[in-house]
């Protein structure tokens, strides 16, 4: 901020002949200390241990009644929810053209294997649970004013989509705090352990209620899929940046994991900003973008996606989008606004090995 | 092949004694029950897949699912590491795995077995290459599962890493089925080439049906050094001569690194391997396809040894 700031005051462009290299990361890598503005306690600090094992089960079978009995669903403990009045409201359809941002979904990573494809190749994937998604709500942009932040006058006056928001993973309401359960209220839908915001053109809304399963998606398009990095703590520089170190013997006395010199003298003589030093490590958002989906799985709503680097640990939370990258976008219609059906079928990609086909011969090219 | 049929059921014997197995381990666990103080287990002959047994008919009928099977299908049992388990994708990975297995024979080996796979070879398209070896260690589990082949071929030693479930392997043959004394024999890497050195054209040596795979207890003769790991800290026991090339310093280092008390560690055997309940209910789930797959190689096998006379008139 500080730098464009000055650039602009000096009515300078940061790739003129002056020496302007800037080396840091744009942002404070400190941990947030405090909860975001928008912030709700989730569970509720009486756990309920005193109540009696008759009255525990008697505020179970309210739950049941209103929400539907306990069902494992798409590999997911949830529950049998009547939505069915919720998706015959689902909107008119709307066409679909490049521009048009859709919702995304709430994955669990559950882990990795290798798939090969019909050329032989082989490729490494990470499988993505679609978790029991439920849409909560659909905020329109002209009714989306967020909190403004302490820093900031206005935020973003007018916005051009809308938030929808999303739940994954139904819980038991008689955990959770009544402001929490709040954000449920007209949805139809029971309390989620995880909820995340998706801004989408109005074209895109969605009906709260309605399911996202992995038929959203298409095989072999791309997406964009956010995490939180494993978290690693304060680490040394060999770690956190991959330093050699020095070496362990021939004199070699106390420094053996650290990082040398951090910068120069005369002209630039000061640690440069940027420079790689020791700190904290992960815990982090991180996007991957342009992931191809090689297959999918409709049955435990899990799609396979390139790669191995989709940020956090397994069975961690991530985001799946569509992707922002010109060249993968969409070039078709996806489903949309989304798909409403619901199979169970095991879709491949055109390229990718089917384990039940015969065993690859080379083509001759 | 020197085979000693009174070890090899005293050692079955004893794998079947203890719950918890490591994975891939074909050695006894030294803190394990002695298997004298049970002669139940002695008598049976633990190796053979079990068929269905007079069940009383008062208990309802379950899946008998063989002992051997967590020696016979390693690969199914996922990594014990809590951090990287998830049932969906390890059931997921099963099915793919059983899928795969019925598009080719994959058969039992071991660490120490001959193997000959015939795969698709990205330099010559539309052929395919043969290699034969002997199998000198099988690690990672399931759809990335795989094991490497080590022969000598003129006077140059070559090995080849195959992943099991690798779709460009279109045939995996046993030719002589076999354990060694060790987990994993890479020492062959340092021993006279004599050890790993197995013809191109080898007659696979089949076993009779229902017997207990045999072990070799082979010592192989190790060069001199430089080796390229230090073998004395291994407590190897297919070695014959490592007392020859070893001096006090390697006698005392080696001491220094062993770490006797780990047989005693119950918590690191406990996060090392998968639970025996857990085993039963995953062989359990894939019992009926393999036993399915089993039988059908048998039924193949049959045919192919009553073509053989044929052949060779």
């Amino acid at each position: 901020m500080i730098r464009t700031a000055i650039s602009q005051l000096m009515g300078l462009r940061p790739s003129g002949g002056l020496l302007t290299q800037v080396r840091d990361k744009g942002h404070l890598s400190r941990p947030r200390l405090r909860n975001p503005q928008w912030f709700l306690r989730k569970e509720v600090t009486n756990r309920g241990d005193l109540v009696t094992a008759e009255n525990k089960h008697f505020i179970n079978d309210l739950v049941h009644e209103g929400f539907g009995a306990p069902a494992l669903i798409k590999g997911v403990q949830t529950y049998e929810q009547n939505l069915i009045k919720t998706r015959d409201l689902a909107t008119p359809p709307q066409t679909w053209t490049p521009q048009i941002r859709r919702c995304g979904v709430i994955a669990r990573k559950i882990g990795q294997y290798p798939l090969w494809l019909k050329n032989g190749e082989r490729i490494r994937t990470t499988l993505l649970q679609i978790v029991d998604n439920h849409v909560i709500k659909y905020i329109p942009p002209e009714e989306y004013v967020p909190k403004p932040l302490p820093g900031q006058r206005d935020s973003a006056a007018n916005h051009k989509r809308g938030v929808l928001i999303v739940g994954s993973e139904s819980t038991n309401p008689v955990q959770l705090t009544k402001e929490y359960s709040g954000i449920f209220k007209d949805s139809g839908v029971v309390p989620k352990k995880n909820l995340a915001r998706f801004f989408v053109s109005p074209e895109a809304a969605l009906v709260p209620g309605t399911p996202l399963n992995a038929s959203h998606f298409r095989v072999g398009d791309f997406v964009d899929v956010r995490g939180k990095t494993v978290d690693h703590g304060f680490q040394g520089v060999v770690k956190r940046h991959g330093f050699k170190g020095m070496p362990a013997s021939h004199g070699v006395t106390k420094t053996h994991r650290r990082a040398g010199n951090i910068g120069g003298g005369g002209e630039k003589g000061r640690v440069w900003p940027g420079t790689k030093m020791p700190g904290h490590m992960g815990n982090r958002w991180r996007v991957i973008r342009g992931l191809r989906i090689w297959r999918i799985n409709s049955k435990y709503n899990v799609m396979w996606v390139q790669g191995s680097a989709v940020a956090g640990p397994t069975n961690g939370l991530v985001y799946i989008y569509d992707t922002i990258l010109p060249l993968r976008k969409n070039q078709e219609a996806p489903p949309f606004p989304t798909s409403y059906e619901d199979s169970s079928e095991d879709v491949w990609y055109e390229k990718v090995h089917n384990f039940k086909d015969e065993s690859i011969i080379y083509e001759k090219e | 092949m020197n085979l000693t049929a009174r070890v090899v059921v005293n050692r079955l014997a004893q794998q079947c004694a203890y719950k918890r197995i490591v994975t891939f381990s074909t050695k006894p666990a030294e803190h394990a029950v002695p298997a004298q103080d049970e002669p139940k287990n002695v008598e049976v002959p633990p190796a053979a897949p079990t068929q269905t047994p007079a069940v009383p008919p008062t208990t309802p009928r379950k899946p008998i699912i063989p002992a051997n099977y967590r020696f016979v299908y390693p690969e199914f049992l996922p990594d014990p590491k809590v951090e990287w388990r998830n049932s969906i994708r390890e059931k997921l990975e099963r099915l793919d795995m059983l899928e795969r297995r019925k598009q080719i024979d994959l058969p039992e080996f071991y660490v120490g077995s001959v193997l000959a796979v015939t795969s698709s070879d990205p330099h010559a398209a539309g052929k395919t290459s043969r290699f034969v070896g002997i199998c000198i260690n099988r690690d990672r589990c399931g759809l990335r599962a795989r094991f490497v082949l080590r022969n000598v071929i003129d006077h140059q030693g070559m090995e080849v890493v195959y992943e099991l479930y690798d779709p460009t392997i279109q045939k995996v043959e046993v030719l002589r089925l076999e354990k060694r004394l060790d987990d994993s024999l890479f020492y062959l890497r340092d021993a006279l080439p004599e050890y790993s050195t197995f013809d191109e054209n080898m007659e696979a040596e089949p076993l009779e049906e229902g017997a207990p795979v045999p072990v070799n207890d082979i010592k192989v003769v190790l060069r001199p050094r430089p080796w390229l790991e230090r073998w004395e800290r291994q407590n190897l026991r297919g070695v014959a001569n490592i007392d020859q090339y070893l001096k006090d310093k390697h006698r005392l280092s080696s001491a220094r690194v062993q770490k006797p008390w780990e047989k005693y560690d119950m918590m690191k055997h406990y996060r090392s391997t998968i639970a025996e309940e857990e085993q039963t209910e995953i062989f359990a789930e894939v019992h009926t396809e393999l036993h399915t797959l089993e039988l059908q190689r048998k039924r193949n096998k049959r045919k192919r040894t009553f073509l053989k006379p044929k052949h060779l008139a």
